[in-house]
């Protein structure tokens, strides 16, 4: 109980953080995604053959900022909160997990207005939609899993948070997002079938593009990179955090 | 029942220390060699502190006593010997300790409250915070980057003792308040003694030392070196600066 609302307290201060100062606040949420948007309907809509090119483009980028909001935010969320560390016994794993739920938080706000929104752009309403939670479910839990060793490995070098920021643009583009997946599988299939995120990606999009429920070995894959993301993440952040205090 | 609070058995605790000031991947590269090594900044200390006593602990610059307090508080885990706490703390008071500077003051004392664990919070202990901070609505409103250093104190210290702990840890808090708020926490802190909890005190000025505490610690260089009643060891730390 007391843990929870830790947990609670600190997911609120990051909300509360990231929008201070700022005049469209929320919003921004919102804005980033529609942006990018703009820009791929004007750079690959006609490249890209989707029966319905915005849901396509739409359902992928809601899903890629959710990762990469998570990620970004992560990464430092051990050295930013040092006086807290230094002063007040708290599971230092909080502060991580606090940033997935604040942006699960996010997601779920973008969700419920993409919902509204994509129906005018031929979003079907269905029980299936449902499945959506899971998958966001899983792809949280990878993304979690993935910020562990971000930010564990930060503390000692510092390089990995830049480095991060360096390469998620490149993630971002190798990742069918914008356009088909075969565009890129023609000459190099591994970019895409060793690109853990395609997969959950792949997920969002069956169900809320395709409108279909995703086959069995799609949910089997994502679980399983899930949970070995997780596993490794915990695996290196438990082995390095009695050091963290020495080292921020 | 136990009186011993705290009971520190032969403890050692050692910090990564990066010898060739690796802090990127292009030193580790060039160097090719452990980037870290183990430094011991306690060195084997055992101690005791009794239920409701009043320790301080007194030494250089560096030479542990920072370390020592987050170890009591576990906040640093050991590699060696073994740490017994029979009680609950409150949070370690150092200038400006937990405190999120973009956010307002009430947003801390709602922060900090929650950290500390106290979740079943009322009107009455956040309005007593406000009251002993003597901080005017208008101030708690805005982002405490913006208050000066002894504001910042009187903040983090009122937050501080609203915790009904039995363990107050306090490190170096008093000097940036100004007088009258330093006079408060005298007071509070003789209030807190009084009512038989026991308080570990780092300071440099001794006369306060010795109006608070009991017995003493001395450190140097990792190491516990004395300890006994409070005026042998201030008078053993001033004899340390010639």
């Amino acid at each position: 109980m007391q843990n929870i609302t830790r947990i609670y307290a600190l997911s609120k201060r990051n909300i509360i953080l990231r929008y201070k100062n700022s005049f469209a606040g929320f919003l921004w949420g919102f804005l980033k995604p529609l942006l990018y948007l703009l820009i791929f309907i004007i750079v690959f809509s006609s490249q890209v053959s989707a029966n319905n090119y915005v849901l396509y483009a739409t359902s992928g980028l809601v899903f890629w900022f959710f990762f990469s909001n998570l990620t970004h935010q992560s990464v430092n969320s051990i050295i930013n909160s040092n006086g807290i560390i230094k002063s007040i016994n708290v599971p230092t794993i909080f502060f991580p997990l606090s940033e997935a739920i604040s942006e699960l938080f996010n997601l779920v706000l973008t969700l419920v207005v993409f919902l509204i929104a994509m129906h005018w752009f031929g979003l079907v309403y269905s029980p299936l939609l449902v499945f959506v939670i899971p998958a966001a479910i899983l792809f949280a839990i990878f993304s979690f899993g993935l910020s562990l060793i971000l930010c564990s490995l930060n503390v000692f070098f510092r390089d990995v948070g830049i480095l991060w920021t360096t390469v998620q643009p490149a993630i971002f583009y190798l990742t069918p997002i914008a356009y088909n997946k075969e565009m890129i599988t023609k000459n190099y299939p591994w970019v895409v079938y060793y690109n853990p995120i395609y997969y959950f990606i792949e997920l969002a999009r069956t169900i809320l593009y395709q409108n279909q429920m995703p086959n069995l070995s799609l949910w089997g894959i994502c679980f399983g990179i899930a949970g070995g993301m997780f596993l490794l993440g915990y695996v290196i952040f438990n082995g390095l955090k009695n050091q963290f205090i020495s080292t921020i | 029942m136990n009186t011993k609070l705290i009971s520190f058995k032969n403890v050692t605790v050692s910090f990564w220390q990066n010898d060739f000031g690796v802090h990127s991947i292009k030193d580790l590269m060039k160097h090719r060699k452990q980037p870290f090594s183990n430094k011991i900044i306690l060195n084997d200390v055992t101690f005791d502190v009794e239920r409701g006593a009043c320790m301080a602990i007194l030494g250089r610059n560096g030479s542990g006593k920072s370390t020592l307090l987050r170890t009591i508080a576990g906040l640093i885990k050991p590699i060696k010997g073994q740490i017994t706490i029979n009680g609950t703390f409150a949070p370690i008071l150092a200038i400006g300790a937990g405190v999120e500077l973009e956010l307002s003051g009430y947003e801390n004392i709602n922060l900090l409250l929650s950290l500390y664990g106290r979740y079943k919070r009322n009107s009455n202990t956040i309005q007593d915070i406000i009251a002993f901070s003597e901080l005017s609505h208008e101030q708690l409103s805005m982002p405490v980057k913006r208050y000066s250093s002894g504001m910042v104190a009187r903040l983090a210290f009122s937050i501080s003792i609203a915790n009904d702990a039995d363990i107050l840890i306090i490190d170096e808090v008093l000097a940036v308040g100004d007088k009258g708020f330093q006079q408060k926490c005298m007071d509070k802190i003789f209030g807190i003694k009084a009512e038989g909890k026991t308080i570990l005190f780092v300071s440099h000025f001794t006369e306060e030392v010795m109006k608070i505490c009991n017995t003493a610690l001395l450190l140097d260089k990792g190491n516990l070196i004395d300890s006994g009643t409070a005026e042998e060891i201030c008078n053993k730390y001033m004899r340390l600066f010639p």
